[in-house]
């Protein structure tokens, strides 16, 4: 009896700490929902399906792959022609430096698991490191 | 009673204007305010006094659009239009404002009588050539919608004055400039009929239903 007490508490040990992972992703996810909504909407709009030829895409995008490349953007901005879906891009972004470093990993952990292949959220551990290893513009 | 009776006076004449109003509305011969201080001058007429109200009226301009022409209140002679402040590198309410006259552009798209005039704030930076790579990139083709730019102390003197807009510059604000996000509808006769907030969708649909109301007002002149 107390062995299968024991059992049953080891199991709910295991799935909570499997839910937390979840967990955490969804309040980053949520976070990220909200921060996306008020930094980058305007112009890669909600559906992240950018706008015209001014403002790319993010959905579809291959660069979402490359999470620490997206923090550094976030953070610097970018300026410059690129080339996403297809279509040739050249307005400047600006830099944010006004989002905080948990606040970066909250929308990199949204764009990437709503438009990427990411099921789990990206930490601010991932991020502070992406952003001292940005390369110079 | 006598409290009363002209309390009941007014409530008669609300429900009379009430009704009057409804009436017009379903007659379709709703008017659109006119905005902005009025002035009245008095005149004699034939011997008799009249009272004129002289209405807020867009004054001669002199702005270039994206192909590099100055434009002046000419080219809008005898048009209704729209009217917005923006400048080409806003982060902020911009985009959103672009993405809502689209709207409004698709709408009026071909009707002769009306125009879309979109004044840049940030006339240093977004040159003729800039201008027409931005409208190029919003898909906006021929010269229904125009681009502005020109002497940026103009600019923000219509804005202000005319079409009581803000628009100026503040080093604090993000991109460097502050603006208000408002659609301005402006009659044949340059007055100002409608102000709208060009970053919601009720506001974009609320101008595109006023711009029918003003043409249906000279219609059935």
């Amino acid at each position: 009896m107390i062995k299968q007490a024991a059992a049953f508490m080891a199991l709910c040990v295991l799935a909570s700490c499997q839910n937390a992972e979840e967990l955490k992703s969804e309040q980053y996810f949520v976070e990220g929902y909200h921060l996306y909504t008020a930094n980058c909407s305007n112009c890669h709009q909600p559906d992240g399906k950018g706008m015209s030829n001014l403002y790319p895409p993010l959905a579809g995008s291959k660069k979402l792959a490359d999470r620490s490349g997206i923090a550094c953007i976030i953070r610097n901005g970018m300026k410059g022609t690129i080339l996403v879906n297809g279509k040739e891009f050249n307005r400047p972004m600006p830099a944010n430096a006004k989002l905080t470093e948990i606040e970066i990993a909250e929308i990199v952990s949204y764009v990437s698991m709503k438009w990427g292949k990411d099921s789990l959220y990206t930490p601010i551990t991932y991020v502070q490191n992406a952003l001292q290893n940005c390369k110079p513009d | 009673m006598a409290y009363n009776s002209r309390f009941n006076l007014i409530y008669l004449f609300i429900l009379t204007v009430f009704v009057a109003g409804f009436s017009a509305c379903s007659d379709s011969e709703r008017k659109l305010p006119i905005y902005g201080e009025r002035d009245t001058v008095t005149k004699t007429v034939d011997g008799k006094e009249v009272v004129d109200t002289i209405y807020n009226t867009i004054p001669p301009f002199s702005f270039v659009n994206q192909e590099g022409d100055t434009v002046s209140e000419k080219l809008v002679e005898g048009k209704i239009y729209v009217t917005d402040f923006f400048f080409t590198t806003c982060p902020t309410i911009c985009p959103v404002m672009k993405r809502q006259m689209i709207k409004v552009f698709n709408d009026i798209k071909g009707k002769p009588d009306v125009m879309i005039l979109s004044h840049s704030i940030d006339p240093e930076h977004d040159t003729p050539q800039v201008l027409k790579k931005y409208a190029q990139d919003l898909g906006v083709e021929g010269s229904q919608w125009q681009f502005l730019t020109g002497q940026k102390e103009k600019i923000y003197e219509i804005g202000q004055k005319s079409y009581l807009s803000t628009a100026k510059e503040d080093k604090s604000a993000e991109g460097g400039y502050i603006h208000s996000g408002a659609f301005i509808l402006v009659d044949k006769e340059k007055h100002v009929r409608g102000m709208y907030d060009g970053t919601t969708e009720e506001g974009t649909q609320k101008l595109i239903a006023d711009i029918k109301t003003l043409q249906e007002e000279y219609n059935t002149k």
